[in-house]
């Protein structure tokens, strides 16, 4: 794959661009342009999904309401809200210069940013999840894919999170989910207020130095940013958003992933109500609601903390019917996924 | 479909009736006169990590051997993948696009990927494993170096 790794800096850009740049890079590199390490700020806030996920899952009308762009990456992940407190690195390979395993790969493609934050003072760790923390909080979010033949991961230092409206983004049916994924959202992401700069060298110098490859400062070239325009209008356009078709969603319940082992779920069948957030397979909270649970209520919500996923049924048929009810209002989430 | 031959693999489960490509761990199955069934076997699907998503070339479209049919995501890492013959899709395994885990848990049944017709099936299907004993020993080797390297727990 030669010896230069290109590091081209965008720079704050807009929502838009701060999407199909690094994209306009990615299919360079396919076709065999080098290495390339990019960073990216966007000017302006919006909402990024990720290359499956489904629109449904983002608050549409709040977004427009906020002036709040949503745009489809090629890569995977859920939908986030960026701003101008997250700085995006996108690092680049040739597919056949990267391990076909996706975890090999992902794990290659990370721990250099690990570097990269120890080196301004983070005490970061790539976990088992393969997600970059500091302790059991995730301090990056990251995506990865294959487009065409080049391998690309993206991450972010987050200097400054809005947890608020990272939460308020998400299209969520019950304002008892909302709270829960808010206050989850607050335990479990952090912002990491390292210097940008410093950070951005240290990410230089940790991917040149993995990778065996000499840092050489580069901008798209001439074909890059032909590709650019196309992918512009690609992003922009409706059928690019809505996604690759699926079929309708298999559970009427509403999970949200914090982190990874970190979840929220909620879920209603007749007039019985639960919302339920999962730290590593227990329950961690549980609110719930349904006509003749009366007294037994809160006894119900204490009885589920603490209570591995798959055990919520039997704890919930000790309350009678409005127990099971509960049950299987909670049966519409894959528990085996949480 | 002829029953299912499995047998018993190191603890994954190997089924010697169709045919593999033996570096993306996908099967091809014979389902009448010039059709197929392509699915990805057990090691294929636990190297991936836990199948969050899949997406497949709509029924209708030419697909083309050693190009992406559909794609697949885990680990929040969206990856190709890779048709072993080249045709025209014929259907889309809905259940397993609403369910992954179909895959994970019923890899050579209900977790099908997508069915096709061959346009060169004599072609595409003498370039894969089809011998039970040439199967068995690529697989046991790569679960051997997957173990090996620590993909796959010991």
């Amino acid at each position: 794959m030669g010896d230069v790794l290109r590091v081209i800096d965008f720079g704050p850009v807009s929502p838009l661009r701060s999407q199909t740049l690094w994209h306009a890079a990615a299919y360079g590199v396919s076709e065999g342009e080098p290495p390339t390490l990019s960073f990216t700020r966007p000017s302006a806030p919006y909402v990024c999904l990720g290359y499956h996920r489904s629109l449904a899952e983002v608050d549409q009308e709040y977004c427009h309401r906020e002036g709040l762009p949503i745009y489809r990456r090629m890569v995977g992940g859920g939908p986030v809200y960026l701003d101008d407190g997250q700085l995006f690195f996108q690092i680049c390979l040739p597919a056949r210069a990267a391990p076909a395993l996706r975890q090999e790969a992902l794990r290659m493609l990370l721990e250099p940013a690990v570097a990269a934050f120890q080196a301004v003072g983070v005490p970061a760790a790539l976990d088992a999840d393969l997600e970059i923390c500091d302790g059991d909080r995730k301090i990056c979010g990251h995506g990865a894919g294959q487009i065409e033949d080049a391998v690309v991961v993206c991450g972010n230092l987050i200097q400054r999170f809005d947890h608020e409206r990272a939460t308020r983004v998400l299209a969520l049916p019950d304002p008892g989910l909302r709270a829960e994924t808010l206050r989850l959202m607050r335990r479990y992401v952090a912002a990491t207020p390292a210097d940008p700069q410093e950070f951005q060298a240290a990410m230089i110098s940790a991917y040149a130095t993995a990778l065996g490859l000499r840092v050489a400062p580069g901008q798209l070239t001439g074909a890059e940013r032909a590709g650019l325009t196309d992918l512009d209008a690609q992003f922009s356009s409706v059928q690019w958003l809505a996604g690759p078709e699926q079929p309708p969603a298999r559970t009427p319940a509403r999970t949200v992933k914090v982190r990874a082992g970190v979840w929220t779920v909620g879920a209603a069948s007749g007039d019985a109500r639960i919302v339920v957030s999962v730290v590593r397979g227990t329950v961690d909270r549980a609110w719930l609601r349904a006509a003749g649970l009366n007294g037994m209520t809160q006894a119900a919500e204490s009885a589920l903390a603490g209570v591995p996923v798959a055990a919520v049924p039997d704890v919930l048929a000790r309350f009678g019917d409005p127990g099971r009810q509960l049950a299987a209002a909670f049966a519409g989430a894959d528990g085996t996924r949480l | 479909m002829a029953p299912t031959a499995i047998i018993d693999v190191q603890g994954f489960p190997l089924a010697l009736d169709r045919r593999y490509q033996a570096d993306t761990h996908m099967w091809v199955q014979l389902a009448g006169p010039g059709q197929a069934r392509i699915g990805m076997d057990p090691l294929g699907i636990e190297t991936s990590g836990t199948l969050a998503q899949l997406s497949f070339l709509a029924a209708g479209t030419e697909l083309a051997a050693g190009r992406p049919f559909g794609q697949l995501e885990a680990a929040k890492f969206v990856g190709p993948l890779v048709s072993p013959v080249s045709g025209t899709v014929l259907a889309v395994n809905d259940a397993v696009v609403a369910d992954p885990g179909l895959a994970e848990r019923d890899p050579y049944g209900a977790g099908w990927l997508v069915e096709v017709s061959l346009s060169d099936a004599d072609g595409d299907l003498a370039a894969l494993l089809g011998d039970a004993d040439e199967i068995t020993r690529w697989f046991a080797a790569r679960l051997a170096g997957y173990r090996l390297t620590g993909v796959i727990a010991q």
